[in-house]
């Protein structure tokens, strides 16, 4: 199976790389709550999508995650 | 031809053409045998002539002809010119130097007093002299000038012993087989899979640092910021302003960043703590090539590969000592004084050199040491020839980095206030230099700026003017350059110092990084991820690090070559039985990431005329010349532009301040240009 995102090959859903940065958009997501007090999650994605320090493959689950 | 001369083999022209211009006084006779210049004169009495290798001209392959099958275990040394065929003149000049081997009764090894130069110079000795390697004499100098050239020749050195060749040679013979094995394995698993051919290679220390860069790279890609917020203060008193950071540099949440300013804008902050301190700075140690090229690219932005090239340039015209050295320290036997009064005699830096005359003052030795070599110095000639930019730029770090070696060490006072304001803590710090000691010497390079102070005491009061609160996100951790790459390698203990600077232009010329940000290609990714599946010691540190220990050990006597290599092949042959094994699987990833890559480098940026499709470089069916279209043409949009026909084209990551188009680089000529592609840009010649 191929990644959906970069065609590389699947590891579960997605490549090593893809899953790893999807992990990473997750676990940030309680600490971005924290930082503002109140953040929706849909909202969240769309700032972590829009963050120029955010990396290309977290950018990319960002968007994939927003459907 | 003369019998009974002595017969001295250089590593490269020019240091042949100063050697003889040295040991003759100025007047050797030139002549040319095979098309090679050889110098001819007398000395003392004795007959010499002079030759140069220019390089290598003996190189390791495979016996067989055979340039796709792997593994490949046999190594034999050839002409250069067999083995590489850039390398054409190499049999000319083995011929010259054979010819010459025959009416020469002695022999003189004046290559390059490392590694590489005792490679050569035992290689040419060894085969085209008929066997003389071990009979020859040394010369052994660190700078070109007369004067130690003169002593060198007056001090010959018995053969000393092949360690540094026969360590030499075993480099070459293993960067080779695990070069050629690993390389060809990944070349034949992209064309088995239907890719047409192109090499992607891979070496014993180009693994490591690829992965190294892989790491980074996945850092950076995966990275996802998190807010923070930094609080900072305007502080006044007696009218003058000065601005203060809270004790805390990182505030985790917006709500307490707010409050922080709440409580304390209007209010009067009241010297918790007023402290003042002088240090002393000691000298920067002498340059050894790694610093030497890190310290270029910090000052000039030089490539490390640039500054090693500059440094050779200035070693053969006798104005550096010999650049390829490891060590940070300068011994008496250089001359200090000497080479201070050659300084004297140049504008820039009499009187810094004057003044360092007269205190009569030694200089700062750093920790690492180089038998052959001592650190880079300057040699105090002035220079024979006009310098170029970037020749001025290095001599005169060079020259004012061993100038501030010898200065006393710099004194800074450095103060730190801490601002009460209630619960609240703020940080007024500052220094300035009060001595400026070697930093006089060290000119601009020395890099200290002053940031003034109040004056004040524990219990006196400033006024909050002002406190702002700023949004900040974690930053992504930076691209390695090509000087912290450099760094990096040293820290890891792999290549060496005369390698380094090459195996990282390599790995741009492959296509694995781009040249610019040292951004990893999808190509170099799919390289590192297969290597770490299949081959996981090729690109990890621990193999590449036990064997540069273990040439130490050759070099130094203490371990035969031969085990060596045969211990190398050994831990090769079961990763590439791994590689072979997949080969179909390693293919189709490194054909469908040599596809992207390659795609990726015809994209030169976003269109700025539609906003959807990217500009990217197209050749016309017809016409068969290349130009820039939109990739969305199906949509509609003719942003198209010419392109200059000869040459290679690189996109640059910022476009075109004028007019938002793409600029690109073309190279081909002397030097590469930039040209913004937007053939009606406002700023057109000058993106």
């Amino acid at each position: 199976m191929k990644c959906p995102l970069c065609g590389r090959e699947a590891v579960t859903d997605l490549c090593r790389y893809h899953a790893e940065s999807k992990e990473k958009v997750q676990a940030a997501y309680p600490l971005w709550v924290a930082a503002y007090g109140r953040i929706e999650w849909s909202l969240y994605l769309d700032n972590v999508k829009r963050n120029p320090q955010t990396g290309q493959w977290a950018k990319e689950i960002a968007e994939f995650l927003k459907g | 031809m003369n019998s009974g001369f002595t017969l001295v083999i250089c590593e490269k022209p020019d240091a042949a053409r100063r050697l003889s211009d040295a040991l003759s006084g100025g007047a050797p006779r030139t002549e040319l045998v095979d098309g090679t210049t050889v110098f001819r004169f007398n000395r003392k009495g004795e007959e010499f002539v002079v030759c140069a290798a220019q390089g290598h001209v003996y190189g390791v392959s495979d016996p067989s002809d055979e340039r796709t099958v792997y593994p490949v275990f046999d190594v034999e040394w050839y002409s250069s010119d067999l083995v590489d065929e850039d390398n054409a003149g190499a049999a000319k000049r083995i011929s010259a130097v054979r010819k010459l081997a025959a009416g020469a009764s002695k022999f003189v090894n004046a290559c390059d007093f490392d590694v590489e130069g005792e490679t050569i110079g035992y290689n040419l000795l060894r085969y085209a002299c008929g066997g003389k390697e071990k009979e020859a004499f040394r010369a052994v100098f660190s700078t070109l000038t007369e004067e130690d050239l003169v002593k060198a020749f007056d001090d010959l050195k018995p053969a000393s012993g092949d360690g540094l060749a026969r360590a030499g040679r075993a480099r070459h013979a293993i960067d080779f087989v695990w070069g050629v094995n690993l390389s060809r394995a990944l070349s034949q698993s992209a064309l088995g899979s239907g890719h047409r051919y192109r090499t992607v290679s891979m070496g014993r220390v180009q693994g490591p640092t690829l992965g190294f860069l892989v790491e980074r790279e996945q850092e950076i890609r995966e990275f996802v910021p998190v807010p923070y917020w930094k609080v900072s203060g305007i502080f006044e008193r007696d009218g003058k302003k000065f601005s203060a950071q809270y004790v805390k540099d990182r505030i985790e949440t917006k709500i307490y960043a707010e409050k922080i300013r709440e409580d304390c804008v209007g209010k009067e902050s009241v010297v918790d703590e007023a402290r003042k301190s002088t240090v002393q700075v000691g000298p920067p140690v002498p340059f050894n090539i790694g610093d030497l090229q890190k310290e270029a690219y910090r000052a000039f932005g030089y490539a490390p590969s640039r500054t090693l090239q500059i440094a050779e340039r200035l070693y053969l015209a006798a104005l550096i000592s010999y650049p390829r050295t490891g060590s940070q320290r300068l011994p008496p036997s250089i001359n200090y004084r000497g080479i201070l009064q050659g300084l004297a005699k140049v504008r820039e830096y009499s009187s810094h050199a004057a003044e360092l005359l007269d205190t009569k003052s030694k200089p700062v030795q750093g920790a690492k040491s180089d038998a052959a070599h001592p650190a880079i110095h300057p040699t105090g000639e002035r220079p024979r020839r006009p310098l170029d930019a970037s020749e001025s730029a290095i001599f005169d770090l060079v020259a004012r980095r061993f100038l501030a070696a010898f200065g006393p060490s710099a004194r800074r006072e450095l103060a730190e206030v801490t601002l009460a304001v209630g619960e609240h803590e703020f940080r007024l710090s500052g220094g300035r230099t009060v001595f400026p000691g070697w930093m006089k010497y060290y000119g601009r390079y020395a890099g200290y700026m002053d940031v003034e102070l109040p004056s004040v005491a524990e219990g006196d009061t400033l006024r909050v003017v002002d406190v702002s609160v700023e949004s900040k996100f974690d930053q992504k951790p930076p691209r390695y350059s090509q000087s912290s790459l450099l760094e990096r390698m040293e820290r890891e203990g792999i290549g060496t110092k005369a390698t380094r600077a090459d195996i990282i232009a390599t790995l741009v010329g492959r296509g694995y990084v781009s040249g610019e940000s040292m951004e990893v290609t999808d190509l170099g990714l799919s390289v590192v991820e297969t290597m770490a599946r299949y081959a996981p010691s090729i690109i990890g540190t621990g193999l590449t690090r036990q064997i540069e220990e273990r040439l130490e050990a050759v070099e130094g006597g203490g371990e035969a070559e031969a085990e060596l290599l045969r211990g190398t092949v050994r831990s090769i042959a079961g990763q590439l039985r791994e590689l072979g094994a997949n080969e179909e699987v390693v293919g189709r990833e490194i054909d469908s990431a040599l596809t992207a890559t390659v795609a990726k480098s015809f994209v030169l940026g976003k269109c700025p005329v539609c906003k959807r499709g990217d500009l990217r470089i197209v050749r016309s069916r017809t016409t068969k010349k290349r130009f820039v279209g939109c990739s969305n043409y199906s949509g509609g949009c003719r942003a198209s532009a010419p392109l200059p026909q000869k040459g290679t084209i690189r996109s640059t990551p910022k476009p075109c301040e004028r007019c938002s188009w793409p600029v690109v680089y073309v190279g081909g000529g002397r030097r590469p240009w930039r040209l913004c592609v937007n053939p009606r840009c406002p700023g057109k010649g000058n993106p």
